[in-house]
């Protein structure tokens, strides 16, 4: 066998052609090319700017090192920021993936109009975050919303909800994992049909109750789905900023400031671009960290039928 | 050359030329970017189809006016610019201004120009267009903003109080309020005496509270001209006061709430006896969304008898990019807009304040109750600070009311937080 070393290039060529890996980065480069106009270099770009003191009008550069990066390490609002947006990871993600869990199970046995009650479900995934939050700040209105008249009607005082600094978040909390759930199910859902049925059968063959067998076959075997949703709502997690945006803008008193809506801030309304972009790397980092580490764990748990 | 080959050639000469005839004739298009809704009432022209025609017509220019949502038009703005896409003309909002002139990113009035508009405008118009020195950045629209108490008088009526007296000072304002409040059966507020805003943009809590902070005698920077340098002067005790006093009236009263986050909308909605905010908006929102109100308007309250009052003025700007397009249209086209006569027209027609000295002395100006009573609050109205660090002076403030009356902090830590955050704005922007 000749290796490679020793083929001429045209000879590389040739066998790259025969088996149409060539074709294969034709068909893939419009993606390839649309991805890196529109995600790699902006990123690469953001990651300069962090670098920078950014006069984007000026059209003024000025080098300035790490300095942006450790005005974060004093940055008392961005450290709030992020503290806030942690909250919302650790207690979003961890529910959805639960509440997804169980809808699943239910979801995944016979029952009449169940198809109709998954759609239910699924259906504020495909609405717009904006529209919705916006329907949702008028159920948390204090006076007029349906929330304290639900809470009127059984007896329990009224909340302020999205008024107070110590309800505001838990109360975005709730619209998304509102939001969140249905994917959750959905996924969940696909991931219980995939279980082979001769494992429920044996484990029931030998005794195993209903409880067991979820807590022994399910979950166990759930795990390559459980991490995938854990990386992804993880992800989403830590940008998010519409709901916070539209419900509360950050307040009240800074109480539901997250990294993205402080770095949309930094950039849109105090024009610091280069801290924005520190601001954006440090967010970028977070989640690359979380990912590695998440995936990492996860090959612990991988399955095989 | 034949007789039927030169018709051709010539024939050809003028199928060229069309494009470029028509290109050279045609309309150029200015464009101008205003903020959609009831934002502001100075913006409610803008809607009427006709309104430029004459101009359109006049000097062979076509106007596009485009309506953007107020909320993220400053960014929109400033993305566009960035973008070197921007519109001829912008329509914006004073408190924008600051951030803008930071990025040197507007063309300023011709000195003649602005000193003939100086002179035929009245004081209050003088004061906002003014950034110092006579130099001017744009022409304020008509219809400005001066915040103003304005109350409910069948409440007042209704709980015993004189319906023409408003409180005058911080001790009657408190009283007022304590008698106004409403309570169900569970003793839940259904009415507050005086409504607050303590949530969303820093920006706006700022603003409905800029009477009681000058009002103390605290500032936001020392010098509200200056474009550079200068300190804060909110932790300071009157601006210790003034958080405190709506404080008090949360805890110690209860006659106001968190829970009546637009003070606006509940004053229209009667569940607000007082607040304080632009007179203009209420004059414009009442008649559709009140019809059966009766109201006043007058100065907010004073800490104590013989104090001058405070309140804060503002308006909207018609200004031109640097990097317009078309910006000999563009400034051609603002002062059409802004001349004596259309400024009478307009007014007349939308039920707004006029500019020029001489249309405010014509009716129904000269008589009409509204405005009257508008000229008693021009001139206590306090523009608000040109400096560079205004967004940083802003928010820092704006987060400060929210941490006291949120009962985040108290109002010494709060205001200790502000001043620095504010000073640090302030600096960095001098860089």
């Amino acid at each position: 066998m000749i290796s490679e070393r020793r083929r001429s290039p045209r000879q590389v060529l040739a066998r790259l052609h025969s088996r149409h890996v060539l074709h294969a980065y034709l068909f893939i480069a419009p993606v390839i090319v649309l991805f890196g106009i529109f995600r790699v270099a902006p990123s690469i770009q953001t990651l300069l700017y962090s670098f920078y003191k950014v006069e984007l009008l000026r059209g003024r550069f000025t080098f300035i090192g790490l300095e942006n990066f450790y005005s974060l390490l004093t940055d008392e609002i961005f450290r709030k920021a992020t503290v806030n947006t942690l909250t919302y990871v650790t207690t979003i993600v961890p529910i959805s993936a639960f509440l997804g869990l169980i809808l699943a199970v239910l979801f995944n046995a016979k029952f009449h109009l169940k198809e109709f009650f998954k759609a239910v479900y699924f259906s504020p995934m495909v609405t717009s975050t904006v529209a919705a939050a916006m329907v949702w700040w008028w159920m948390y209105n204090p006076q007029f919303g349906i929330f304290n008249v639900l809470l009127k009607l059984v007896g329990v005082p009224e909340q302020p909800w999205l008024m107070s600094s110590h309800m505001a978040l838990p109360s975005i909390i709730i619209f998304s994992v509102w939001k969140n759930l249905g994917y959750n199910m959905i996924i969940y859902l696909a991931g219980l049909q995939a279980i082979p049925q001769q494992f429920y059968e044996a484990a029931t063959i030998d005794g195993a109750g209903a409880l067991r067998r979820f807590r022994h076959i399910t979950i166990p075997l759930l795990a390559p789905t459980t991490t995938f949703l854990l990386i992804y709502d993880t992800i989403l997690a830590l940008q998010v900023f519409d709901q916070v945006f539209v419900l509360t803008g950050g307040g009240p008193a800074g109480s539901t400031n997250v990294v993205v809506l402080d770095l949309y801030r930094q950039a849109f309304e105090r024009y610091n671009f280069g801290y924005a972009a520190a601001e954006a790397m440090v967010l970028f980092l977070f989640i690359m960290a979380v990912t590695i580490l998440q995936y990492y764990y996860s090959k612990r748990y991988e399955v095989a039928y | 050359m034949t007789r039927g080959s030169k018709m051709l050639a010539i024939s050809l000469a003028i199928l060229f030329l069309i494009p470029a005839i028509a290109v050279a004739g045609a309309a150029k298009t200015v464009t101008l970017w205003y903020p959609a809704g009831d934002i502001t009432a100075g913006a409610a022209h803008f809607a009427d189809k006709t309104l430029f025609t004459d101009f359109e017509s006049k000097y062979n220019v076509k106007v596009e006016a485009v309506a953007l949502d107020y909320d993220t038009m400053q960014q929109k703005i400033f993305a566009a610019a960035a973008g070197k896409n921007i519109a001829d003309i912008l329509f914006v909002d004073d408190s924008w201004m600051p951030g803008f002139l930071k990025e040197e990113m507007l063309e300023p009035v011709a000195d003649a120009k602005a000193k003939a508009w100086l002179d035929a405008v009245s004081p209050e118009i003088k004061e906002l267009s003014d950034y110092g020195k006579g130099r001017m950045w744009g022409y304020v629209q008509y219809g400005i903003d001066v915040y103003g108490l304005t109350w409910n008088k069948d409440q007042f009526r209704e709980v015993g109080l004189d319906p023409e007296k408003p409180p005058k000072t911080w001790d009657e304002f408190r009283e007022y309020a304590k008698k106004l409040v409403k309570r169900d059966a569970q003793g839940n507020i259904t009415r507050v005496g005086y409504a607050i805003r303590h949530v969303g943009q820093p920006h706006g809590i700022v603003h409905k509270h800029f009477w009681a902070i000058y009002g103390a005698g605290a500032a936001l920077v020392d010098d509200h001209r200056t474009l550079r340098g200068g300190k804060t002067l909110i932790n300071t005790p009157g601006g210790k006061a003034a958080l405190q006093l709506v404080l008090d009236m949360l805890d110690v009263d209860k006659s106001t709430s968190l829970n009546f986050p637009d003070p606006r909308a509940a004053f229209l909605r009667g569940i607000a006896s007082m607040q304080i905010s632009e007179t203009v908006s209420i004059r414009a929102r009442q008649p559709k969304e009140a019809p059966d109100l009766k109201w006043g308007m007058a100065l907010p309250p004073v800490p104590k008898a013989g104090d001058k009052p405070a309140t804060n003025l503002g308006g909207w700007l018609y200004t031109v990019p640097k990097l317009a397009k078309n910006k000999a249209q563009a400034w051609q086209l603002i002062e059409w807009l802004n001349s004596p006569e259309k400024d009478f027209e307009l007014c007349k027609k939308y039920n707004a304040s006029p500019r020029y000295k001489v249309n405010w002395e014509k009716e129904p100006f000269k008589s009409d109750p509204y405005d009257q009573g508008l000229k008693q609050l021009y001139p206590y109205g306090i523009k608000l600070p040109i400096n560079l660090g205004f967004n940083g002076i802003m928010e820092a403030t704006g987060n400060a009311i929210q941490k006291v009356w949120h009962h985040e902090a108290s109002v010494d830590a709060a205001l200790a937080e502000a001043e620095r955050l504010a000073n640090k704005s302030i600096a960095d922007a001098t860089k």
